[in-house]
């Protein structure tokens, strides 16, 4: 559905975006995270159009974005990092006039308009003039306007951003209603937005991608993987953790720290080795106070990934 | 088209819920009102020359001020980058933006009918030279419009791009002051032709000139085609 072949965006001497590929196909959902600053929003820009790019091709639906521009324009919805928002206007009425410029069929506008609204939750707020809305209101008109004519593919810039957490609850269920049937392309920096809406990330940096894969692929970057955390409990002059090391499975066990008689341990193992440990427990007479898997998680791996490129 | 017609419908509905457009025919009728007057009083003929002329010079001041905000304002809120996502023609963009000012320049000129109207009922006024002097106001809006458009484009600050389209329509203005100073005499009639004055007297005079409404027509699509050429290009920088 997109796809993007050594992109490139150089801004004078400076390179915005360095030769980027990737693909992405119909009905899935890609997070496009980096820092700020990375190229995020330069590289939505390109595809939507609005900036050409200084090298590279990129192409939407089969149409290429710099050579046929107005099939891509026709096939996308994009919210930009700031809402397009004209002040003066009231919610309906700038509705009505995006869902006349993105070609709605006259006799389909008033019912698409209150679709929308009610879509991202503002019905009834038709007469509210755009000047006055608060950050989330905006925003929300910002969805409805990309939405309004029904577009294939869906580029978000920061859906997200400047919302209390319960405006972004709202937006996340929204746009996961969204993706059912469309490819959604969206940018953030916030890690648990990708963890609530990808199946997949790209992961941008100084203008390269560092990584592209799925989430789990992506947190299994992360040099140490899974590890578990064991607390033991076992009479004096045992020594729990050579004993745990010992079992079939394990690759290495570090003790962390001895309080209360409680050795606590951190075990490394390619499989769940809880059940044995546990076993190991009942056999020895030993008390397990709590055993838990620790998952590195995406800001981890993000870090790594991020980190590794400085 | 469509696209264009609902810009056009945009552009105009902006003018009149912000109160620019309200603001701006109070004091355009104030000065024609004004023009008017002294005209009437000071020539005690039954004729609006003075008003036409003076309005002229009035009106480049005026309709940079009208025309400011279109690309700059645009740029500043962002929707910008809605207009040149969605599947809309650059030329519609511009169409649109320059029919909706155009028309407010209209709605101007269809308050001022009201000094016609004072003048036959006190006298018998020249109906011809009115519809001719009519005639050129609406080309010069055409043609201020289309400047103002193109200084609106070069900045995302409405009020600079304001004062920048007086900057650009000041040369035509001056044109003719210099013109009468230069030795060299190409030079001369080329800053005589260059001069709005010498080409709007002729309307005022009851004189339809295709050379003028040439001259006007010109220069609105010249500007038009610099603000398609501006507006390009800005996605470049």
């Amino acid at each position: 559905m997109i796809a993007v072949d050594q992109l490139t965006k150089r801004f004078g001497a400076f390179t915005a975006v360095d030769s980027i590929s990737f693909e992405i196909n119909v009905g899935q959902v890609v997070g496009f995270i980096g820092p700020n600053g990375a190229g995020k929003t330069t590289t939505m820009r390109m595809l939507t159009g609005f900036i050409p790019c200084s090298g590279g091709r990129a192409s939407i639906a089969g149409h290429d974005v710099f050579d046929d521009p107005m099939s891509v324009r026709r096939r996308i919805g994009y919210l930009p990092e700031t809402p397009p928002l004209y002040p003066e206007l009231t919610i309906g009425s700038y509705l009505r006039f995006v869902s006349q410029i993105r070609e709605v069929p006259r006799s389909e506008q008033v019912r698409r308009v209150g679709d929308v609204m009610e879509r991202v939750g503002l019905s009834g707020w038709e007469n509210r003039i755009l000047g006055s809305l608060s950050k989330g209101y905006r925003q929300r008109v910002g969805l409805a306007q990309a939405i309004i004519h029904d577009p294939a593919v869906l580029i978000l810039d920061e859906p997200t951003s400047g919302l209390d957490p319960r405006q972004v609850v709202g937006i996340r269920d929204f746009v996961r209603n969204l993706a059912e049937d469309r490819t959604v392309i969206l940018s953030t920096h916030i890690l648990s937005e990708v963890e609530a809406l990808a199946e997949r990330a790209i992961v941008i940096d100084g203008g390269q991608i560092v990584a592209d894969d799925t989430l789990d692929g992506l947190r299994g970057r992360v040099g140490d993987g899974v590890r578990y955390r064991v607390e033991l409990c076992a009479q004096n002059g045992v020594h729990v953790a050579t004993e745990v090391g010992a079992l079939v499975g394990v690759q290495q066990v570090e003790p962390i720290g001895e309080a209360d008689g409680v050795t606590t341990l951190d075990v490394r193992a390619p499989s769940d080795p809880r059940t044995a440990i546990a076993g190991l427990a009942t056999g020895n007479g030993w008390q397990v106070r709590a055993m838990e898997k620790h998952a590195p998680n995406l800001e981890e791996a993000f870090l790594h990934l991020v980190g590794a490129e400085r | 088209m469509n696209a264009a017609f609902a810009i056009f419908k945009k552009e105009l509905h902006i003018y009149f819920v912000s109160p620019l457009a309200t603001v701006f025919l109070a004091a355009f009728l104030f000065l024609a009102g004004l023009f008017f007057y002294l005209g009437v009083a000071m020539s005690g003929e039954a004729s609006l020359r003075v008003m036409m002329g003076n309005l002229s010079i009035a009106l480049m001041f005026l309709l940079p001020m009208l025309t400011m905000r279109h690309f700059a304002e645009e740029e500043r809120n962002g929707t910008l980058e809605l207009m040149m996502t969605a599947p809309v023609p650059l030329w519609a963009l511009l169409v649109g933006k320059w029919s909706a000012s155009v028309a407010l320049c209209g709605l101007l000129l269809v308050g001022t009918l009201l000094f016609p109207a004072i003048l036959a009922y006190y006298g018998e006024p020249d109906w011809g030279v009115i519809a001719t002097s009519y005639l050129g106001l609406g080309l010069c809006c055409m043609a201020f419009v289309s400047a103002g458009l193109f200084a609106s484009s070069l900045t995302d600050e409405p009020v600079a791009a304001g004062f920048l389209g007086v900057l650009v329509l000041l040369p035509f203005w001056l044109a003719g002051t210099v013109s009468e100073m230069v030795e060299s005499d190409w030079l001369r009639v080329v800053l005589r032709e260059l001069a709005i004055l010498t080409h709007i007297d002729g309307f005022s005079k009851g004189i339809v000139d295709s050379a003028d409404v040439v001259w006007f027509l010109l220069i609105s699509v010249g500007f038009l085609f610099l603000t398609w050429r501006s507006v390009e290009s800005r996605r470049w920088r």
